[in-house]
């Protein structure tokens, strides 16, 4: 606006140009009016997403302590030690048991609930199961993980308990090898199950419903209207929770992990993001951390890659 | 003849039916009271005195029930500086969250400018990167700004955490009429008034559920203020709860640790109460179809 003033002033043949100086600077706007949109959401993510990760991968290549004022160069070792060590083995041990319990806890049983929903989806009662099943979903993984630790808990918790009524023996839940880990996965399906069956339900709602009535009167019965027409129908959903469980399950553990066990007793419930935050925030090895997050970001970008390749190749889309 | 015996088939078929309905119903309350019954739990301790608390019978009810533990918390521990910190903590990335991604999703909607794909690919391609991935160096940054136990330490790099929130603004700028904006082009409104004039107000709905959406994220959110909050006045509810569970043997500490969790997830129990049905819509349209 202020380029344009003077020339206006200056009278009548002059305003050609002014125009075309003021369509110049608007111009000059509009083209760097995206920019400015994008601008410091770009700028976050490049210092706090993308920076990280390439100074992660720097890291990853020395050895230090957070404190230390110069770092030491030490090659590959961060990466080469890593097998000799016995607690990254058994957090990848535990990695692996929490993705082969969790993903089928935590996709085919939600899968199961939303079919058992469905005949009575128009029950006046749904809202309310909806609220219920939904609730855990919504709230912190840590208060969820204080919820359970009162539960759990060996002398007083309502669990041992109920399972004195029934005779049996008092369980050491959080403090027992072999049942902590059971615990986390209780309370991670406990988290999820809502959730994810609203997704399968929402799906099924989203099915056209000339193919249900095509098929019925053609006489297909409620199960193979299910098994040829709703279940195909709803694979992509199906995948989606897949590949959303398989990547982020070991990560959504974290905070039950840090509140119920601290990946004790002897690592038993650890994985390889806790063995990471262990080894960056408990010990200070800030060079065997950033390798772990090396890999961590190499096999989470793999298995996206992989995971949207098959969908792409094998999934109906209605 | 024919007819009646449908007719008897029918309602053959309805009594099965019926009985069907009733077994699943059986099952879905027992699953439910799976899901609803650590809340519930966790609301009768915090109304129990003491000496209940440790009581050998299922008493859900308390029988002399007590609002002390809710005194006993704050009186114990800074709950009321935690919840404090995490209402200031989510409302405020909440509103820089907004700021960010409402500008940035109109820009990658409606806007064709150099690199705009390459540009969009690289913000999606932020949702694949785990939170843990990039803790050590994010650490280390907040540590040298001098942002260790502060609002900002915790907030500033959270702001980064859009790229979901720009996706599904995206989605819902892209189902506006084009000829709106062009009504409002032809009236030579200027892209930044398009945006506040025509494409904000049109988009509220889903402004709403990414207010909603954050704000729970971030009043739930664990690892992060975790490491940068170490005060004891600094910490957030769901960080600081970790106070409790350490002395947590004693029959006097199980009442106000359950007050506090109870006062730590109302917030966003409430929230979803209040907005249910968008935030189900919400993450099934723009979370799958899109």
């Amino acid at each position: 606006m202020a380029v344009t003033s003077p020339d206006q002033s200056a009278g009548r043949q002059t305003q050609p140009i002014a125009t075309k100086r003021a369509w110049t600077w608007y111009r000059l706007v509009e083209g760097m009016t995206p920019y400015l949109l994008i601008g410091p959401l770009l700028i976050l993510i490049g210092v706090f997403i993308y920076w990280p990760l390439i100074y992660s991968s720097y890291l990853s290549f020395y050895d230090w302590n957070f404190v230390r004022p110069d770092k030491t160069f030490v090659g590959w070792d961060n990466f080469t030690r890593l097998p000799d060590d016995p607690r990254f083995i058994r957090a990848l041990r535990g990695t692996l048991f929490y993705t082969v319990t969790l993903v089928p806890l935590q996709v085919f049983l939600p899968l199961g609930l939303a079919l058992l929903l469905w005949p009575i989806r128009k029950s006046r009662a749904q809202t309310s199961y909806r609220i219920m099943l939904f609730s855990p979903t919504i709230i912190a993984y840590s208060v969820a993980a204080v919820m359970w630790l009162w539960i759990f808990n060996p002398l007083q918790g309502i669990l041992n308990k109920a399972l004195a009524e029934f005779g049996a023996e008092r369980v050491n839940w959080l403090s027992d090898r072999n049942t902590a880990i059971w615990a986390i996965i209780i309370v991670a399906t406990w988290k999820t199950l809502g959730f994810h069956m609203l997704l399968y339900l929402a799906a099924l709602e989203g099915v056209p419903k000339d193919y249900v009535e095509a098929a019925s009167l053609d006489g297909a019965s409620n199960w193979q209207i299910m098994r040829s027409i709703r279940f195909p129908l709803i694979t992509p959903t199906f995948f989606f929770v897949l590949v959303t469980t398989v990547i982020s399950v070991n990560d959504d553990v974290f905070g039950a992990i840090n509140v119920l066990t601290d990946g004790g007793p002897f690592d038993s419930t650890t994985n390889v993001i806790y063995y990471l935050y262990q080894q960056g925030f408990q010990f200070f090895q800030i060079g065997a951390a950033s390798a772990v997050a090396v890999l961590v970001f190499a096999a989470t970008s793999l298995l996206t890659w992989v995971q949207f390749r098959f969908i792409e190749r094998h999934v109906h889309y209605g | 003849m024919a007819s009646a015996s449908t007719m008897v088939e029918s309602h053959r078929h309805r009594n099965a039916a019926r009985g069907n309905r009733a077994l699943i119903h059986a099952v879905v309350v027992l699953i439910c009271a799976f899901t609803i019954f650590p809340f519930l739990w966790m609301l009768s301790t915090s109304f129990k005195q003491a000496g209940e608390v440790f009581t050998q019978d299922l008493r859900l009810l308390p029988h002399d029930p007590t609002l002390q533990n809710f005194p006993d918390a704050f009186g114990y521990f800074p709950v009321a500086q935690w919840f404090w910190n995490s209402f200031g903590i989510a409302s405020i990335t909440t509103a820089g969250k907004l700021l960010i991604s409402v500008p940035a999703a109109f820009a990658f909607a409606r806007l064709s400018f150099k690199g705009d794909k390459v540009l969009f690919a690289m913000v999606l391609a932020t949702m694949i990167v785990p939170g843990i991935v990039t803790v050590v160096p994010n650490y280390i940054l907040v540590s040298n700004l001098n942002w260790m136990n502060t609002w900002a330490g915790v907030i500033i790099p959270s702001l980064a955490g859009t790229a979901f929130f720009v996706f599904l603004l995206r989605q819902n700028v892209m189902t506006l009429p084009q000829d709106l904006i062009d009504a409002a082009r032809i009236d030579g409104a200027s892209t930044f008034k398009v945006l506040t004039q025509i494409v904000v107000p049109n988009i509220k709905p889903a402004i709403a559920v990414v207010v909603i959406l954050s704000f729970l994220g971030m009043w739930n959110q664990y690892l992060w203020p975790l490491l940068i909050l170490n005060d004891f006045e600094a910490k957030t509810l769901a960080t600081g709860m970790q106070f409790f569970t350490a002395n947590a043997e004693s029959a006097q500490m199980w009442g106000p640790m359950m007050a506090t969790a109870a006062i730590a997830t109302l917030p966003p129990l409430f929230l979803y109460a209040l907005a249910q049905r968008q935030i189900i819509d919400t993450f099934v349209t723009s979370g799958l179809k899109g």
